[in-house]
């Protein structure tokens, strides 16, 4: 029985890492759509006084000159041996650029979700346990406020007020753990305020529930069962809630929270690439951001099967 | 007043003792009483049954004499005194609680953590309430298993509510409740929700427990069938409020209050000719728009002016018998 349980278990993860490679390749494929048919690279990285012989060898020298299915296939090969092209911009290929900026990239979105699980969990138990009572409404409030504000001014108020007026961090660029906090905090405290009110009206609903009562009747305290029961009932959310934080991250709040705090990391390249027009260092970027995503996705689906026994491997 | 009395056996020692005990929940038309002015006493060794219809506050009394009150809810007066100690207490209750009274609940199916395991949910209480550790707490697991009847007691420790039957998951709810050896046991409607076969086999188990462990038991249902086969005593609720007490043969021969001939009708008896089932005309008490008087009065076909004056008392009409009615001989002293 163990073992057919074991290989169902294994079956069902073949199924979930192939699923991810599809949506990555689609993902990519529409990225690749975007940039060729939907724009002309030569046109956008050359001054608008160029000619349209200028033009012509531009679109030669990147190969855009040849049929669609052609670079598509190009592309697609590429994709598959780690190629994303040369970078017009810096000369150099587009994967290496991108993949050394990853580093920080990930630092960030580690420093961030670190505060928001860290933050969200202990409030929204604290909301609960305290429910109705100064602590849920003081918790709420920094929901609101923080939900609320955009995370560049959350940045600039942190930079502000702990790095200019205080002096205890520098006020941009990554050197060392330090300089993480900041930028860890702008772009964790939104994601903190919606999971931590999560929690609190999961634990409050789980706290009605007969499993919640009979633990309380066996006489485990209020704080027990909530950090040892409820929490758990609602940790599967909690998980999922993580991970959509998380896509948002990748996909938004790193890329302006790096320009902010002139973080070196994907978010920032790209929004450089945009600026100087390098369609293939975008579209390198991007790919590398969606398969972000999908991989987060991914450990997402393997934690709340780990948390959840009962979650079907469907 | 005299409904404090008690009918318990002198030879017992009193365990539970609930005075005027009133649990009332705020709505928007008022407060209405879960309980109301309940008295109650069960000695060592006893089986009592509490019988009443859904929403008649039985659920709410298991909880209070834990001192637990769900929310909106509020202990308006009374005590419950476990060993002469106010469980209203908040210190004396977590003593108390789980410890020396412990309660099982309606839902077997609901009432198990879903997200631990058997084992688990056996071990915490092992450990954080009654104080093993090490293989103590895994030969006591495997022990209480045993004693409930739940067979390869070691592969269960590894099994999730959701992978056991309904009768199995209540099998486990009483092993959890018997981690830390109890004096008093609650069963809230234990055998509620289970094919009949399990019920039966519910009840012998507490039965046999009570009378090996020497556990007293309040029974708490709706189901006369089950006080009758299960109880020494019992107790009629209505409303909140006890309305006849007597001991289990006395009430099916010869029941007292009109609530309790009611009820006794309405249940199918084999060893009887009747056919037709009588049931209790009327609606359940709205409990927002609480009479004056009686309770039971409008569904009463017995009723009088007086009954709309003021509630009964409880009194004491023979040897071991108490009802609250103005229409039974030494029922209407007030």
């Amino acid at each position: 029985m163990a073992r057919t349980k074991g290989s169902a278990l294994l079956r069902w993860l073949a199924r979930r890492i192939i699923a991810a490679a599809l949506v990555v390749f689609v993902v990519t494929s529409l990225v690749f759509v975007v940039t060729h048919v939907f724009t002309d690279p030569a046109t956008v990285s050359l001054p608008l006084e160029a000619t349209e012989e200028h033009r012509a060898q531009r679109r030669a020298a990147l190969g855009i000159d040849r049929p669609l299915s052609v670079q598509y296939w190009d592309f697609v090969s590429g994709l598959v041996v780690g190629d994303l092209g040369e970078s017009f911009w810096q000369d150099q290929p587009a994967s290496k650029l991108v993949l050394e900026r990853l580093p920080a990239t990930l630092k960030l979105v580690a420093g961030a979700t670190l505060v928001t699980v860290l933050l969200a969990a202990p409030l929204g138990m604290l909301a609960a346990w305290w429910e109705r009572r100064f602590a849920d409404h003081a918790v709420l409030g920094f929901s609101m406020v923080s939900i609320s504000a955009p995370p560049f001014w959350i940045g600039y108020l942190l930079i502000i007020v702990f790095a200019v007026q205080l002096g205890w961090v520098p006020t941009f660029g990554s050197s060392g753990f330090v300089s993480l906090i900041l930028p860890s905090f702008a772009i964790g405290l939104a994601s903190a305020g919606r999971l931590a009110q999560m929690t609190r009206r999961g634990i409050v609903e789980e706290l009605r529930k007969p499993y919640a009562v009979t633990a309380l009747s066996r006489g485990f305290s209020r704080s027990y069962t909530i950090v040892n029961h409820t929490f758990r009932n609602v940790a599967s959310g909690f998980v999922t809630m993580t991970g959509w934080e998380l896509t948002r991250m990748f996909t938004g709040y790193t890329v302006v929270i790096e320009v902010v705090f002139a973080w070196p990391g994907v978010g920032r390249l790209a929004i450089h690439a945009i600026e100087n027009r390098d369609l293939v260092l975008v579209q390198a970027a991007v790919v590398v951001l969606a398969t972000l995503v999908v991989v987060t996705n991914l450990l997402v689906d393997i934690a709340r099967r780990m948390i959840d026994p009962r979650v079907e491997l469907g | 007043m005299n409904g404090a009395g008690t009918s318990t056996d002198t030879r017992t020692e009193r365990l539970l003792e609930i005075k005027d005990l009133t649990v009332g929940f705020p709505t928007r038309d008022g407060i209405v009483r879960g309980v109301d002015s309940l008295n109650l006493n069960v000695g060592s060794h006893e089986r009592l049954g509490v019988v009443g219809e859904s929403g008649s506050g039985k659920t709410v009394m298991g909880l209070a004499i834990l001192g637990m009150v769900l929310p909106p809810g509020r202990i308006m007066g009374g005590t419950v005194l476990w060993r002469g100690e106010n469980v209203l207490d908040e210190a004396v209750a977590n003593r108390v609680r789980g410890r020396e009274i412990a309660m099982i609940f309606q839902d077997p199916m609901v009432s198990l953590n879903p997200l631990k395991t058997v084992g688990a949910q056996l071990r915490e209480l092992l450990k954080r309430r009654a104080g093993l550790d090490g293989a103590d707490i895994r030969r006591r697991s495997l022990e209480l298993l045993d004693m409930v009847g739940i067979a390869n007691p070691h592969d269960r420790l590894k099994s999730y509510a959701f992978e056991l039957s309904g009768g199995m998951r209540q099998r486990v709810m009483i092993a959890t409740a018997l981690a830390c050896e109890p004096t008093l046991l609650i069963a809230d409607e234990p055998t509620t929700g289970l094919d009949v076969t399990i019920q039966d086999q519910i009840l012998t188990l507490l039965h046999d427990l009570s009378t090996d462990l020497g556990v007293s038991v309040l029974m708490i249902t709706h189901d006369l069938g089950v006080v009758a086969q299960f109880c020494d005593r019992v107790q009629v609720m209505y409303a909140g409020r006890i309305v006849e007490r007597a001991p289990i043969t006395d009430l099916f021969a010869d029941p007292q209050h009109p609530y309790s001939s009611g009820l006794l009708q309405s249940v199918p008896r084999v060893d009887r000719a009747e056919i037709e089932l009588a049931g209790i005309p009327g609606e359940p008490l709205d409990r927002a728009n609480f009479p004056a008087g009686c309770a039971f009065e409008p569904r009463c076909a017995e009723a009088h002016d007086a009954c709309r004056q003021a509630p009964p008392p409880l009194a004491k009409i023979a040897e071991r018998r108490w009802v609250a009615c103005y229409n039974r001989p030494g029922g209407s002293q007030t």
